[in-house]
């Protein structure tokens, strides 16, 4: 991952499991937020908390170009401003009403959220490919000890195995758990992801393996 | 004193729910009230007693369908519901749900009729029909309990006994700190109400057991299609109240934004305060 500081990028989820229509759960250093992507496409973060009630934002849903509270339906746009208060259908809610978002960019099938205002754009992959996301019930460090490398300022992390080269992009998450993004070379057959998948699951066992015996020294 | 111990003040001395009195044993069921470990057993009659760790024999209640105690010394009794002396109802026994979060929080839901269609979807509320009207809210000074009145909201299924959509009305009442009855349209008999409480109990600051109880006019559906619908609205809740945040409930202002819609929960949370009833309250905003 990047330095931990205002305005870094965090890769937080890949393009593939955000579907048009869709919000899910992630986390930045800041918090968790929610994260979604309106029917027509366009991808938004915001805090995961409605500030009506404190509901988590990532358990709503989305509709056209908006995200509702699953609570009392209060939805949001965007920019963050609360649209529409279902039990005042006739009422306009002030500006003040809104919740906090976060600039969000997509780039090679990796969607990134930066924590404050980013002074430059998200790394680029070097040809590397999204396979999938997985994650690790371990801090970086039981990873990089696991995966015997370390990791560069960018979370990149490569390791080599019978499926050829993967690279793995870490992102740290709440506790002491990190969402790993697997990534492969250009479009990898099948056989490649099975193998790339099965040494992934294989490195996640390692590094569990090691917080828990490091946890209990 | 220590904040533990100022939190519970107001508090220790109330009435609260902690078994099912159908569901006592001779041995005893271990259970908690505000973080102290209890039991809660029958004797050798068939009466209710309710002992601390360190042997103190609590206080003891046998009220609609549970046994109620206390931490403290009740200055008051345990609140009235005159529906339950009635001829002609069913009391029904729902059981415990167990929620990750403030018993205060959990009360507040209940007061709350906008989440409807959203968390009870076609079943107390669908959309189009979001819009709350206006109704009544109250401190009764002379009683010393919050009341909401006038309370309208369409339900495609209202309960086990209505058939369509209705219209349905509702009086909520909120007698002790973590109770709260429901006095609801009855639509076999248009001149009563049907009452479905929530009791209750706050295990901690951010866990409690939810123990619904209701008095009915219904001679159709079977105990079970009754216990099942209320415990599948309870745990279409119990999703909602696991995940607010704060777990605890925020008294102060600034922290959450009511509406018209929220004039119940404004109420309680302001009698709340007033009566130092604080425990899994959060009074700072973090």
């Amino acid at each position: 991952m990047l330095s931990d500081t205002t305005g870094s990028w965090t890769p937080v989820a890949l393009s593939q499991d955000l579907p048009a229509g869709t919000v899910i759960p992630a986390y930045i250093v800041s918090g968790s937020i929610a994260l979604w992507r309106s029917d027509s496409g366009r991808i938004a973060a915001s805090a995961d908390r409605c500030p009506h009630r404190g509901m988590r934002l990532s358990h709503g849903f989305v509709r056209g170009e908006a995200i509702s509270c699953i609570y009392h339906g209060w939805s949001y746009a965007q920019s963050g401003h609360c649209l529409r208060i279902p039990a005042h259908p006739g009422l306009k809610p002030p500006e003040t009403i809104r919740v906090a978002t976060y600039v969000v960019e997509e780039a090679d099938g990796v969607i990134w959220v930066a924590a404050g205002a980013p002074g430059s754009m998200p790394p680029g992959l070097d040809g590397f490919v999204p396979f999938r996301s997985l994650t690790v019930h371990a801090a970086r460090a039981a990873i990089e000890d696991a995966a015997g490398a370390t990791a560069g300022p960018e979370g990149l992390v490569d390791i080599t195995s019978g499926a050829g080269n993967i690279r793995l992009l870490l992102s740290a998450q709440d506790g002491d758990r990190t969402l790993v993004h697997v990534l492969l070379v250009g479009e990898a057959d099948a056989a490649t992801r099975i193998s790339a998948s099965r040494t992934v699951e294989s490195l996640r066992r390692t590094a569990e393996d090691r917080q828990e015996k490091a946890a209990a020294q | 004193m220590t904040d533990q111990a100022m939190t519970m003040q107001a508090m220790i001395d109330e009435w609260y729910p902690v078994g099912l009195l159908s569901q006592l044993q001779p041995g005893g069921r271990k259970t908690a009230l505000m973080g102290a470990p209890i039991e809660v057993a029958c004797d050798a009659e068939g009466h209710a007693r309710v002992t601390a760790a360190d042997g103190r024999v609590l206080p003891v209640r046998a009220r609609y369908g549970h046994v109620w105690s206390s931490l403290g010394a009740p200055q008051k009794e345990l609140f009235p519901i005159p529906e339950a002396d009635q001829p002609g109802r069913r009391f029904v026994d729902v059981g415990v749900v167990r929620v990750r979060c403030s018993p205060l929080r959990t009360v507040e839901n209940f007061l709350d009729i906008a989440h409807f269609p959203f968390v009870h979807t076609d079943i107390l509320g669908a959309e189009p029909h979001t819009e709350v009207q206006n109704y009544k809210v109250e401190i009764r000074e002379d009683v010393d309990e919050v009341w909401a009145t006038q309370v309208k909201f369409y339900q495609p299924q209202a309960s086990k006994s209505a058939s369509g959509g209705i219209t349905t009305e509702y009086m909520y009442r909120v007698p002790a700190p973590t109770c709260s009855v429901l006095y609801k349209t009855c639509p076999p008999r248009p001149d009563e109400w049907d009452v479905i409480t929530l009791f209750v109990q706050p295990l901690s600051e951010d866990l409690c057991d939810v123990w619904p109880w209701m008095a009915l006019f219904d001679d159709e559906t079977s105990m079970t299609d009754l216990i099942h619908f209320q415990q599948t609205i309870f745990l279409q809740d119990r999703s909602i109240l696991e995940n607010q945040i704060p777990r605890r409930l925020p008294l102060d202002p600034g922290m959450e934004i009511p509406t018209r819609a929220d004039l119940t929960s404004i109420a309680y949370r302001r009698w709340l305060k007033r009566h130092d009833y604080t425990y899994g309250a959060q009074l700072v905003a973090q």
